[in-house]
């Protein structure tokens, strides 16, 4: 729902000039089915960017969900657009905490009638 | 990387052969000969085994294969071989190895859900295990030569809770009353009471059963997100119509069956309202979405995708509202039934040979 990104919606620990860039780059991974991103539905846990790796740990709402390796490799191919080349890239499926509707953004939750 | 690429045509050749397979029984039932029958020695086997190979060889296999890709365990893709190679006997007449393979199947599809539900515990995980369990019961009954009566139930339940619980997955991201989770449940645990009577009390068990599917239809349009996304655009839109289109069709199925249980000569209306009208609407929905995951084909879609969707429900009714006037025209309403399931895979092909045109064969290679 929101662009640019809401870059409160998940935590970040890296390079300030990094925050706003990779927060896009995520934003721009979108789930099919409900045309929402996977910052708005509240997927993204958290990114840490040191001096080797930009690490990003995503969830997903269903583990049966075959479509999981397709968002995950879409949201590497995304990062590898704005992450400088010297930096790795890794993304990491995590399932706890579980994700709840709360982590939605405003905007999505609007959408589907919260 | 070419292990890969070849287990993907395997396992897509099969999934082909036992829809073509179920589509020519389908239609030969009906007494549409493509081609002459008689030039066919297993035509016994495959009028016989139409539902076999529609709901076991086809279905089964690809939601088979999803579950593998999805909890990535190399042993989950035996599933989708058992149920594929299964169905192969099945239509060339090896009745017995074919209806075990059946069973093998679908009891490593029950230990693959497993995982699943190991990985997360959720109300939604739990009905795609009930889902699995009773896709082996069906198939037990199956093996042990019971007849569609007692069988077609289980392999129903199979399709229908696997379909409802990744809706009640999605009714997540949507404000809805507590009730909705505990609603589904009653209703899913009506249908498995209406499956188990079917072998023993076909009128009581028939008339739970189709209550059980209309009550779903009624959950599915009250808490659906379909409601909402139809709204959106693109992908999104088209997704919801085909899911809102299939429930209409869960509905009269539920009707229908009801209906069939205390006698009416709705058979053919309920078994195809709810296997072409609810679940191949379905499969048309989350193709554009699921193969690109599965088989690693990127599609490119398009307003040309509603086609073959009108196409399948204007056949529907055709065949199940028309037809029930006259055998000529139920006759002609199939094959215009499958020939929308024709239609959909060549606009399936079309959108994939549209996305590599697009995105040059570079792209498609590295995709």
């Amino acid at each position: 729902m929101s662009s640019p990104a809401d870059t409160a919606a998940f935590p970040y620990d890296g390079p300030e000039p990094l925050r706003e860039p990779l927060a896009a780059a995520l934003a721009r991974v979108v789930d099919p089915e409900i045309s929402m991103n996977i910052v708005d539905v509240g997927l993204v846990y958290g990114v840490t960017v040191d001096a080797t790796v930009a690490h990003v740990r995503l969830t997903m709402t269903s583990a049966a969900c075959p479509v999981i390796d397709l968002i995950m490799d879409e949201a590497e191919a995304e990062l590898d657009k704005v992450v400088p080349p010297e930096l790795q890239i890794r993304v990491e499926l995590v399932w706890e905490p579980p994700w709840g509707p709360e982590r939605m953004s405003a905007g999505a939750r609007r959408f589907m009638g919260w | 990387m070419h292990g890969r690429v070849l287990a993907r045509a395997l396992f897509g050749a099969l999934a082909g052969a036992s829809l073509a397979g179920g589509i020519a029984g389908g239609l030969w039932r009906l007494g549409v000969a493509v081609p002459d029958p008689h030039s066919f020695a297993w035509t016994g086997q495959v009028l016989l085994v139409h539902a076999a190979l529609m709901i076991c060889g086809f279905l089964g296999t690809v939601v088979g294969i999803e579950r593998a890709v999805a909890v990535k365990h190399r042993w989950a893709f035996a599933a989708p071989l058992a149920s594929g190679t299964g169905a192969l006997c099945l239509a060339f007449g090896q009745q017995a190895a074919g209806a075990w393979l059946e069973v093998a199947a679908a009891v490593f599809f029950l230990a693959a859900s497993a995982v699943v539900v190991r990985r997360q515990r959720a109300a939604h995980t739990l009905l795609l295990a009930a889902g699995a369990a009773a896709w082996v019961a069906g198939n037990l009954l199956f093996a042990l030569g019971r007849d569609g009566g007692a069988v077609f139930p289980w392999w129903f339940a199979f399709l229908v809770m696997t379909i409802a619980a990744e809706r009640l997955e999605m009714t997540r991201l949507m404000r809805r009353r507590p009730a909705a989770s505990l609603t589904l449940q009653a209703v899913l645990v009506l249908l498995l009471a209406g499956a188990a009577w079917s072998g023993t009390a076909p009128r009581a068990g028939g008339l739970a059963y189709g209550t059980a599917l209309a009550l779903l239809a009624v959950w599915l349009a009250v808490f659906d997100i379909a409601r909402r996304t139809v709204a959106m655009h693109g992908i999104s839109r088209y997704m919801a119509v085909c899911l809102l289109g299939g429930y209409a069709w869960l509905g009269v199925a539920g009707a229908a069956w009801a209906a069939a249980a205390l006698g009416g000569p709705t058979r053919d209306i309920a078994l195809h309202a709810l296997g072409l009208g609810f679940v191949v609407s379905m499969v048309m929905g989350h193709a554009p979405v699921v193969l690109p995951a599965i088989a690693r084909i990127k599609l490119r879609f398009g307003a040309f995708f509603y086609l073959p969707l009108a196409a399948l429900h204007l056949s529907l009714v055709v065949r199940l509202v028309l037809g029930s006037f006259s055998d000529p025209l139920r006759a002609a309403g199939a094959s215009l039934n499958a020939a929308a399931i024709v239609f959909f895979a060549v606009t399936v092909a079309g959108a994939a040979i549209a996305w590599r045109i697009q995105h040059g064969a570079e792209g498609a290679r590295k995709a």
